[in-house]
């Protein structure tokens, strides 16, 4: 358990250390490596490797929720240079990778709303939650990143 | 003497004419090579397999969506723009009135019904592997989706690859029906079916291994990954290769042609996205086949620059 809080406080202190900074490409990795972090933890939840917990579960939610209201700060104009793989569409498409982030926050919104104080009660609760959430990891990168993977 | 050099310089040009013409020439599929019965069911996995919803469906689509085959996907590539035709069963724009023949000639050979070659954007190379049985069940599949109306529009490329033609000689250079990697005679069943479902309907090398100048594919650097031919990005190298996947287990592979998760829980990107949604459609013993393959393929260095 108590394994768990660190988990926990670590993922909640990377976002509020992110707010802080005033490197948007340094600024939106941290908040991506939170992102994965919290699908990791979903994920593992899903596959099994990891024993469901609510607790957990609704952390994960909360912390790419977080994330899903404050990315979009960290795109300023030029923020395309450097060491990136923001696609350049980030800003030619302004629109469209507006309307990514909007169904990014309504997603994690719900979600959030869905997991309610004490967190999805099961795991298919949680599943039902987290999966349109994490639907955004792909459809925003098939898009606005420079392929890699 | 004059005449005489005219003359030889003529003969030589004709034939070379004759020599370009022959081996230039369409080939088709033999008379009693098609199957004798069709499964439009198993035709369903062999699409998903061949990834045809990722180029012939509206670019983004989801769900039923990506059954709705009218093409229009362009690619930019250092030849031109090709772009995707319609494939749905419209009998006028589509291709529901071709014949069995018509198909597998398509598939297998890389040649339209008038007898023109395709461009090879069109990956038959690695179609050309699949099995008769296959392409027949996939194109029962094809005739039970929609028509769609609507012609997309037509590659926009320049002098010379806006001759056909020379196709043909290309296709001497690099067709090749044998598989691309000789496996150990002992390979598992896995191994042996995901070598089938990569190198043949699944056509990942043509993405996945660097092309020479021609366009053709460097089979010696096979899945060694590629500067993407769009835009600023890689194609990852997915030999067990370093920088490849020598970290990945098979079953991360499995998980991530499931989920579109990394083991670091990254995501799937770019034109990779429309293909896992293809492999999620998959058996999960295909999947793990597919992992199995690309376990035991030699591992090779990565295929880009490294300043990419």
């Amino acid at each position: 358990m108590k394994k768990l809080a660190l988990v926990v406080s670590a993922i909640c202190l990377s976002v509020s250390a992110v707010a802080a900074s005033d490197e948007p490409v340094a600024a939106r990795k941290a908040l991506m490596d939170a992102n994965a972090a919290s699908a990791g933890l979903a994920g593992a939840m899903m596959k099994g490797d990891l024993a469901y917990n609510p607790a957990i579960a609704k952390a994960a939610l909360l912390t790419l929720n977080a994330s899903a209201k404050t990315f979009g700060s960290f795109f300023p104009e030029g923020s395309q240079e450097g060491d990136t793989t923001a696609s350049p569409k980030i800003w030619e498409d302004a629109a469209g990778f507006q309307a990514a982030l909007d169904k990014y926050m309504a997603d994690t919104s719900a979600a959030v709303a869905a997991a309610g104080r004490d967190g999805p009660a099961d795991l298919d609760a949680f599943k039902a939650a987290v999966g349109p959430v994490l639907g955004n990891c792909r459809s925003c990168h098939e898009n606005f990143r420079v392929q890699q993977n | 003497m004059r005449k005489k050099l005219l003359v030889a310089t003529l003969a030589v040009f004709l034939g070379g004419g004759v020599v370009f013409w022959t081996l230039s020439a369409p080939a088709s599929i033999e008379a009693g090579a098609l199957p004798d019965t069709t499964d439009a069911a198993r035709g369903e996995q062999i699409f998903w397999a061949g990834g045809c919803a990722s180029c012939h469906a509206k670019p983004g689509s989801d769900g039923a969506e990506r059954l709705a085959l009218g093409g229009g996907l362009e690619l930019k590539t250092e030849f031109g723009t090709f772009v995707a035709p319609n494939i749905s069963s419209d009998p006028e724009d589509g291709i529901g009135a071709w014949s069995d023949a018509d198909f597998a000639n398509a598939m297998l050979h890389g040649v339209s019904p008038r007898g023109e070659h395709y461009y090879p954007a069109f990956p038959y190379p690695s179609y050309a592997r699949m099995t008769t049985q296959d392409v027949g069940d996939l194109f029962a599949f094809m005739k039970t989706l929609p028509a769609i109306e609507g012609t997309a529009l037509g590659h926009q490329l320049s002098f010379p690859f806006t001759l056909r033609r020379g196709i043909g000689l290309w296709k001497q250079l690099y067709m090749q029906e044998e598989p691309v990697v000789t496996l150990a005679t002992d390979a598992s069943d896995p191994v042996k079916r995901g070598q089938y479902l990569v190198e043949g309907p699944g056509h990942c090398g043509e993405c996945h291994t660097p092309r020479s100048f021609t366009g053709g594919q460097d089979y010696g650097q096979w899945l060694a990954g590629a500067v993407a031919a769009e835009g600023d990005g890689v194609v990852p190298n997915i030999t067990p290769g370093e920088g490849g996947l020598d970290s990945w287990s098979a079953s991360d592979i499995a998980y991530y042609l499931e989920s579109g998760f990394t083991p670091d829980f990254d995501s799937v990107g770019g034109a990779m996205v429309s293909v896992q949604k293809n492999m999620a459609e998959l058996s999960k013993d295909d999947r793990d086949a597919i992992a199995a393959y690309l376990k035991s393929v030699p591992a090779r260095p990565n295929g880009y620059p490294a300043s990419r």
